[in-house]
Formats: structure tokens, sequence, C-alpha cells
């Protein structure tokens, strides 16, 4: 069953954020299309990977629901930070070069490792990731570089997205939740879309008791979650 | 015509631009309501295209400053949105004449053939 204070997160707002998110991928396809069909000059592959991002959304989305529906799902087993965030910069890597952002990975150190779902971990960084990449060029200030980082804080390791601006305040992001579904871009501050990467991942952390929170990186803003290491593992 | 073209989504400002470019026109991509008021200060643009989802200020607002100044009331805005126009239903009076909007066009249900069609009529309008 989903909990009290999942069930508005994994509602029908959620799903109509992500309904009007993927209209943005499939409208750049679809455009991406005509202009090749008049052009005969198709960017295939920019085209595949705007599908692939559009994929990875709904792909996101589901996992969310499903980790929240069935808890069985959600194996938690030893996880090292830093290769989930190489893997998660592998796969924003072409998003990133579409929208013409540097994607930099920042390790500051070696960590323990942390309990955590290593599908949920990943998927939640990349949901977090996407959603920034696409907006961070439109600010005011464009924004072109996106940092994957950790650090340790004292509360465990944190893992998350940054960049030079502050993108969200606390209040912002706890107003964009209340705001999903109900507004056209509940995180107007930082997204002229409807956010939907940013509330998937936060629905995909909270099925793993993990919570998405405004952060600090050295001197980056960003999002980012604080995982507990393992301590089992640390004694071996 | 010289277009300013405010479209956040960097992927979709590329393809509308080329597209634009190929009819003939040239383009200034602006991502920012402050940037396009900018843009036009510097190249007085005899069109705009606008989406009105922008991020910090809305299209609707970046039209409210458009309009303030005196240089620019004449020139011919096209809304090209995500937004429908259904949801402006009760504002179109609004937007026609106070805000000299000349064609809204619903982004998903918008070809680039559409786009460049109502480009075209203002270009035939203006003449």
């Amino acid at each position: 069953m989903v909990g009290d204070s999942l069930a508005p997160v994994l509602s029908q707002q959620l799903l109509l954020s992500v309904a009007e998110q993927l209209k943005i991928p499939l409208l750049q396809i679809a455009r991406q299309a005509e202009h090749g069909r008049i052009t005969n000059t198709a960017d295939l592959e920019r085209i595949q990977s705007t599908a692939d991002a559009a994929l990875r959304l709904i792909d996101n989305y589901a996992l969310g629901v499903r980790l929240n529906l069935e808890q069985d799902l959600l194996q938690l087993e030893p996880v090292s930070v830093s290769s989930v965030l190489y893997d998660s910069g592998q796969e924003l890597t072409a998003l990133a070069r579409n929208y013409g952002v540097d994607l930099e990975l920042h390790i500051g150190g070696r960590y323990s490792t942390v309990m955590a779902n290593r599908h949920g971990l990943q998927s939640a960084l990349v949901s977090l990731g996407a959603s920034l990449i696409e907006a961070l060029p439109a600010l005011e200030v464009p924004q072109l570089k996106l940092q994957l980082a950790a650090h340790r804080c004292r509360y465990g390791i944190v893992a998350g997205l940054y960049s030079e601006t502050e993108q969200l305040t606390a209040e912002a992001l706890r107003n964009g939740r209340k705001l999903v579904g109900a507004s056209r871009q509940p995180l107007g501050a930082v997204s002229h879309t409807a956010g939907a990467g940013v509330f998937v991942a936060d629905a995909i952390l909270k099925a793993m008791n993990l919570e998405l929170k405004v952060s600090r990186h050295n001197r980056l803003y960003g999002l980012g979650t604080v995982l507990q290491t393992n301590h089992q593992l640390q004694l071996i | 015509m010289h277009i300013i073209l405010l479209e956040p989504d960097r992927m979709l400002a590329d393809i509308y631009r080329q597209t634009l470019l190929a009819d003939g026109h040239t383009v200034t991509m602006c991502a920012s309501a402050q940037s396009a008021i900018f843009a036009a200060d510097e190249q007085c643009p005899d069109a705009v295209i606008v989406e009105l989802q922008l991020i910090g200020h809305s299209g609707i607002e970046f039209l409210y400053e458009f309009r303030s100044y005196n240089d620019w009331r004449a020139v011919p805005v096209i809304i090209h949105s995500q937004v429908p126009p259904a949801e402006f239903n009760g504002s179109s009076k609004l937007l026609r004449q106070e805000l000299g909007v000349k064609d809204y066009l619903y982004k998903p249900r918008t070809s680039l053939a559409s786009l460049l069609r109502s480009v075209t009529l203002l270009n035939t309008a203006t003449l």
C-alpha cells in the first residue's frame, strides 16, 4: 500500500506532471523529424537521444510508482556512491550534449559504501539531472555547467547535482511539491517545464526512505540526498 | 524579417531557428524575458515569437513590458506556446488588442510549416 505521505506525490498530479513533461521530448522528436524531412538532413543521433530521454522519464516514473506500491522490490544493497554517480553521468551525457551543458563528475575522496537500492538511486539522480539539464540553459544567466558530485557531511554522504547559481531554495522546493499538477511550472524559479524529473526523483527517494534536499557542494548550489554509510561493511 | 525568438528550450529553439533561417529570416534566440528585451533594444525586431512558459517571468509579463515601449508597440507578436489557447478563452481580446498578439499557436499541434505560414502572414500584413 502507498503510505499516506506518499499518496499525493504518486497520485494523478504527478502523472499529469509527467505527461506535460513528456510533451517536450515528443515535440522535439516530431519537429526534428519534420525538419529532417524538409531539408533531407535528419540528425538521427539527436532524435535517438531525445527519444531515450523521454523513455527514461516514463521508466523512472514507473519505477517510482512500483517501488512505492511494492516495497518487496526495494532490496537494499551496499552501493558505491562513486560508481552510481559515474553511471548516472554516462546516462546523462547525450542529453547534456544536446543542451550544450558541460556535465562534470566530482567525487572528492573515497567513500564507504551506502545502503541503498542501486537502481533506484541511479534513476533518481538521472531523473533530477535530466530536469536540470533542460532548465539551466534557460535561466536569465544561462548555466552551462552541471556537476554530479558527492561529499561527506555530518549525517553521511551527500550525492547530488550542482551548478554555479542557486537553483532552488528549500522553501521553493517545498512549495513546488505542493503545486505538482496544479501549476504548469511548480518550480517556476528554475524551470520552464512541469519539472517532473525533480518530483519523480523525489518519489523514488521517498520510497527508499531518503529525501531530496537543497544542498551546497563547495561553492556550488544544487539538490541532493543524504545517504547513510554502511558501517557493517566498514568493519570487514 | 528580423525575428526575436523567445524560446526557453534550447533544442526546440535550434530547430525553429534553422527553419526560420532557411525561410530567409534572421533570428535572435533568447531564453529569458530579460534577454529578449535587451535583444529588442539592440536590434529592433520586425516580429517576435514568444513562449509563455519561461523561467522567472512569464511570456505575458514580457509582452506587457515589450508593449510599454513606444518603439515596439507596432511590432507583431506570435504566441507559440505549450499553454493551450483554451486557457486564454476569457482573455483573447486582451491578447489581441492590448498585447498585439497576431496569432496563437499551440506548440504540440503546430508543425514547422504552420509556424512559417503564420510568420509569412505577418510579413504580408506588414508590407
